[in-house]
């Protein structure tokens, strides 16, 4: 597969099926996918289109029945379960609908936990930053539990940014939020993803906010049909 | 369906995996529960069948009983049946013992008494023989052929002189391999012969017979009467000998049902704590789900049934998965039970019990041990749910909404590390979970408190002990004493003095046997008079220097030093004799009549001190001298014991060599260490096969907490484990994870169970020492036990959590994110 440099992900005609015979789901169906480094990306589409599926198999969280994806030109599937867990740690950065925090962490060890699975060293300022970013200063040693909605998934936001990933993949990380709450966690994910000059991938049902996006990619039954 | 009845059903089938857990837990539950009872309730019935087989009939003898108390005694009214039995002399043989009996018709019935062929003698010259005791008699015959037999009669107290008569043959018992092996025989000879030889007002009758019953249930009631009866017609308690196995086998024996019940409380407490400690580790996570159920109107007592109902579903299945498994189980603890536990004791008990099971001659199983079991499980699932229930039914609507534990009020701030690696992920999940973690290391950790302390009463209970106290040195060899044989009157202590055969001679020739290392000399001075009148034979025992040491050590109460002992006017008493004598002290002064040879003395010696001594070492006498004070009291050679001291405990060339010795010498006996720790082998044997049992039930339980707690703790947090992984875990990081976890617990419970196990094991100890317990004699920490218990736990942790993890990542990241349960 020829890479272009300015693409960062590639995705060559992936297929996930699910079930069999009449059961038989095309969750996705033959897709083919280029993301440019430093883009906002929007998946969209209905309920059970496929789209959730397509984003764990470019995250590596699933492995697809065909097909491949590259990120910043490796082959993530030829990868070994160990270095595939690897490679997500560090050039991969997940944000979930329902924030997926470990409750037993606060704030602080919530967010530098990808750094130490890595076993890299903390850097206390880089940290700060973050959490300056997200507006999170004075939580640092709170515990998941205290925390609302927004300060939740900014939290997990900081989480997916402090490795400084590659790629960032939002699994619609507002679907939980209230309107008002929704708009600063989505212009705070925009900016910062501005600021660290990273790629983002979001699945979103939302208008509005697929409007925020450089690019809108709709998926309906596995296929992508409008770009 | 009752609408509770199928919330709860349907949430069995939902919580499958949590369930089957549980599942798991009431099986081995019921399981041990039916399998304690009915092997409990089996042994008991195999040991009676054997003992019917093997015991005489007769409840109790009176010995030493007169004509005319045995006619008085033959109308009492308690008094179903009775026998007579009278040993009218031996028959003089050199090395072999045949006793001259005379039993009655009852008493032969009594005895279990039958003949090989022929019949009981009637006329005074016939006689009852066996094959063995013609062959130490030297001569042949067959029913109705004459023999000649020398033998002495019991009269006055002691053994006659040697008579000659022909007999005529009317009779054969038959020998056992006991009879040959210690060449001690039984011969029948009819009453005239008895009344003939023996002047009516000597006789002497053993009265046996069997108590009217009516009524009682329990051994120790029959045994009231027994004593009841004795003191009517004064018959002294040592004159009195109780036939326990008899009764026991035939009545119930008090003990025996709460020793059971004890057992099984302990296998309730350990399903309790077990299945308990399961819903208590997943009823966070349905909070949830109860809060809602009580937002849509379900009141308080319904969801407290739905858990209650859960819970029930899940025993109604496995109950009888247990009941199947035990029933099996049972039948195959008891025949392993006596295969490999029990095999080194009695062979001929052993021998019977088995044909007996084989035989299919004990009734195994009994409906009421099945629906006892049935019950106890139920009441051990209920209690276990109580806890839930309670909790389950406070969830408030809203905190349950909220994702949080009823009442409890979790933290919001907490400093955390700055630096997050594997081992510190491993400490934030453990203490933030600390009641969780400290119910799961607890309810580990009881059961293996149970089988520190079992394993520490075991190890203490030592045959090697034991045989070490009941004989000093490999050999102990001492003169052949017998104070009332007309026939051998150098056979008196007061002559054997005179030519005491344990000389430099015969200790020479045992200190140049290869394998002897010394041979060492106890003296004994006989007493009596004061406070000794009534025993017997009592002694003052002279303890050469070389014990010195542990002599001293024995010493309980008061002191004293070897050197002091030297002048012999203090003693040492041994604490047995405090049990007769309660009111002596240290510092007390006792009259001592001696004598020695044939002259007799008065002595006055002062208690300097009270001591513990096995008996190997007091050679059953109650004062404690040094050597040399006895000796120099003595115008004679006093040594009573050699104690031969080998480099092996046993050596067979040794002891066929001092054998010999013995046999050429004529005048000395023998006993071996080998022989009294064979004995106390095997009567260490069925203790020792009850309580591996006991500790195998534990080591279940044990290990069986270990696995529901592990894979209850991966279990519930499989989403949680996802999201780590899905923001890069790799799998041997999460592998290295739950090791971490699984070592904290299975070192917590270590810690616990072999520390606490340790400390309690000691009173345990010494409440066994104190008792009499297995003959308990020293403290022995069970190392092999802390150091099994630690290996195995730690084993099956690891590779429970290999298989664990393997099993989490079967299922794809994805499914674990979405997991719910």
């Amino acid at each position: 597969m020829k890479m272009d440099s300015g693409e960062i992900l590639v995705v060559e005609d992936l297929v996930k099926y699910y079930g069999a015979g009449e059961n038989l789901v095309r969750a996705v169906d033959h897709t083919c996918l280029q993301i440019e480094r430093g883009k906002f990306t929007a998946i969209v589409g209905r309920s059970g289109s496929g789209k959730s599926t397509l984003l764990h198999l470019i995250g590596g969280l699933d492995r697809p029945d065909e097909g491949k994806v590259w990120i910043e030109g490796k082959d993530i599937f030829a990868l070994k379960d160990e270095r595939l867990a690897e490679f997500r740690r560090k050039k991969i950065g997940f944000i979930f609908q329902d924030y997926n925090l470990i409750p037993s962490l606060n704030v602080w060890e919530n967010i530098v936990l990808p750094l130490g699975l890595d076993n890299r060293k903390v850097k206390r300022q880089d940290v700060r930053e973050v959490l300056e970013k997200i507006g999170l200063t004075d939580k640092e040693e709170t515990m998941p539990d205290a925390l609302s909605g927004g300060q939740k998934q900014r939290t997990a936001i900081a989480r997916a940014l402090v490795t400084r990933p590659a790629i960032i993949l939002a699994d619609e990380p507002t679907g939980n939020l209230d309107s008002q709450t929704e708009l600063e966690v989505m212009s705070l994910l925009k900016n910062c993803v501005k600021e660290f000059g990273q790629t983002l991938v979001m699945i979103t049902h939302d208008e509005m906010i697929a409007q925020m996006a450089d690019r809108v990619i709709e998926v309906a039954d596995g296929k992508v049909v409008s770009d | 369906m009752k609408m509770t009845t199928r919330i709860a059903f349907n949430n069995m089938k939902y919580y499958k995996s949590r369930n089957i857990l549980i599942g798991i837990a009431v099986i081995l539950t019921t399981m041990l529960l039916l399998v304690v009872p009915l092997v409990g309730r089996g042994m008991i019935k195999l040991q009676f069948a054997v003992t019917d087989r093997l015991y005489p009939a007769w409840h109790a003898l009176y010995r030493n009983v007169d004509e005319e108390t045995v006619r008085k005694m033959a109308v009492h009214h308690d008094i179903l049946r009775y026998g007579l039995r009278s040993d009218a002399g031996y028959m003089s043989l050199d090395d072999a013992s045949v006793g001259m009996i005379y039993i009655d018709e009852t008493g032969t019935q009594l005895y279990k008494m039958e003949l090989l062929a022929g019949t009981f003698p009637a006329r005074e010259d016939e006689i009852v023989v066996s094959q063995g005791i013609l062959k130490e008699l030297g001569q042949e015959g067959d029913i109705g052929d004459t023999i000649t037999v020398p033998y002495q009669i019991f009269r006055g107290g002691e053994l006659d002189l040697t008579q000659q008569k022909e007999f005529r043959i009317c009779g054969f018992l038959e020998d056992s391999e006991a009879n040959y092996e210690k060449r001690m025989y039984t011969s029948l000879i009819s009453e005239s012969f008895l009344k003939n030889e023996v002047p009516e007002s000597e006789v002497a009758y053993r009265f046996l017979f069997q108590i009217a019953d009516e009524g009682l249930t329990a051994t120790d009631e029959i045994e009231d009467r027994i004593k009841n009866i004795a003191q009517q017609f004064d018959i002294p308690e040592k004159e009195m000998n109780i036939n326990h196995e008899y009764l026991m086998a035939n009545y119930v024996d008090p003990v025996m049902v709460p020793a059971i019940i004890m057992i099984m409380a302990v296998v309730v407490l350990a399903g309790v704590i077990t299945i308990y400690s399961i819903y208590y580790v997943s009823m966070n996570q349905r909070v949830q789900e109860f809060g809602r159920m009580k937002a849509i109107g379900g009141t308080k007592r319904q969801i407290r049934q739905i858990v209650l109902r859960e819970g029930l579903c899940v025993a109604l299945f496995t109950i009888p998965a247990g009941l199947l498994i035990g029933t099996f189980i049972s039948w195959g603890t008891m025949k392993w039970f006596f295969r490999y536990a029990v095999s080194e004791s009695n062979e001929q008990f052993v021998e019977t019990a088995m044909d007996i099971l084989e035989s299919g001659g004990v009734d195994l199983y009994c409906w009421w041990v099945y629906l006892l079991a049935c019950a106890v499980t139920l009441c051990t699932v209920y209690f276990s749910l109580v806890r839930p229930m309670h909790l389950a039914s406070k969830v408030s609507e809203v905190e349950a909404m909220r994702m949080q534990t009823a009442g409890k009020k979790r933290r919001s701030r907490r400093k955390g590390y700055e630096f997050l690696s594997v081992g510190r992920l491993t400490v934030r999940n453990l203490t933030e979970n600390k009641k969780k973690s400290a119910v799961t290391i607890l309810s580990m950790a009881a059961t293996g408190i149970f089988l520190m302390v079992t394993a520490t009463v075991l190890s203490c209970a030592d045959p090697r002990e034991s045989a070490d106290n009941t004989l000093v040195g490999q050999y102990e060899i001492s003169p052949v004493i017998e104070e009332n044989n007309k026939e051998h009157p150098e056979r008196r202590w007061s002559e054997i003095q005179k030519d005491n055969p344990l000389n430099e001679t015969l200790r020479r020739q045992i200190e140049e046997l290869s394998g002897v290392e010394r041979v060492d000399a106890f003296s004994v001075l006989r007493i009596a008079g004061g406070t000794f009148s009534e025993e017997e034979y009592q002694a003052v025992n002279g303890v050469p220097k070389e014990y010195a040491k542990e002599l001293e050590r024995g010493i309980t109460e008061g002191g004293v030093t070897y050197e002091e002992l030297k002048s012999g006017d203090k003693v040492i008493v041994d604490s047995a004799l405090l049990h007769w004598h309660p009111e002596l002290k240290t510092g007390d002064k006792l009259n001592l009549t001696i004598s020695d040879g044939s002259r007799t003395f008065e002595k006055e010696v002062e208690i300097a001190a009270i001591g513990e001594y096995g008996s190997g070492f007091s050679n059953y006498n109650y004062l404690i001298m040094a050597k040399e004070a006895v000796d120099r009291m003595s115008e004679y050679n006093s040594d009573n014991y050699f104690h031969v001291i080998a480099d092996k405990d046993y050596d067979e060339t040794l002891e066929q060599k001092l054998d010999e010795i013995v046999r050429s010498s004529e005048r000395v006996e023998m006993r071996t260490w080998k022989a009294a720790y064979e004995e106390w082998k095997a009567a260490l044997g069925i203790t020792r096969g009850v309580c591996y049992a006991f500790l195998g039930i534990l080591g279940v339980i044990s290990v069986m907490n270990l696995i529901n707690t592990m894979i209850n703790s991966v279990h519930v947090r499989k989403k949680e484990l996802g999201m780590m992984q899905a923001i890069g875990m790799s799998d041997s990081q999460l592998m290295k994870m739950l090791q971490l976890e699984g070592l904290f617990y299975t070192a917590g419970t270590l810690v616990i169970s072999v520390g606490l196990g340790s400390l309690v094991g000691y009173p345990v100890f010494l409440y066994a020492k104190r008792n009499g317990m297995f003959n308990i004699s020293n403290y022995h920490y069970p190392v092999t036990t802390a150091v099994t218990v630690t290996v195995v736990l730690l084993v099956v942790q690891i590779v429970l959590t290999a298989g664990i993890s393997r099993s989490v990542r079967k299922n794809s990241l994805i499914e674990r994110i979405r997991f719910s349960e």
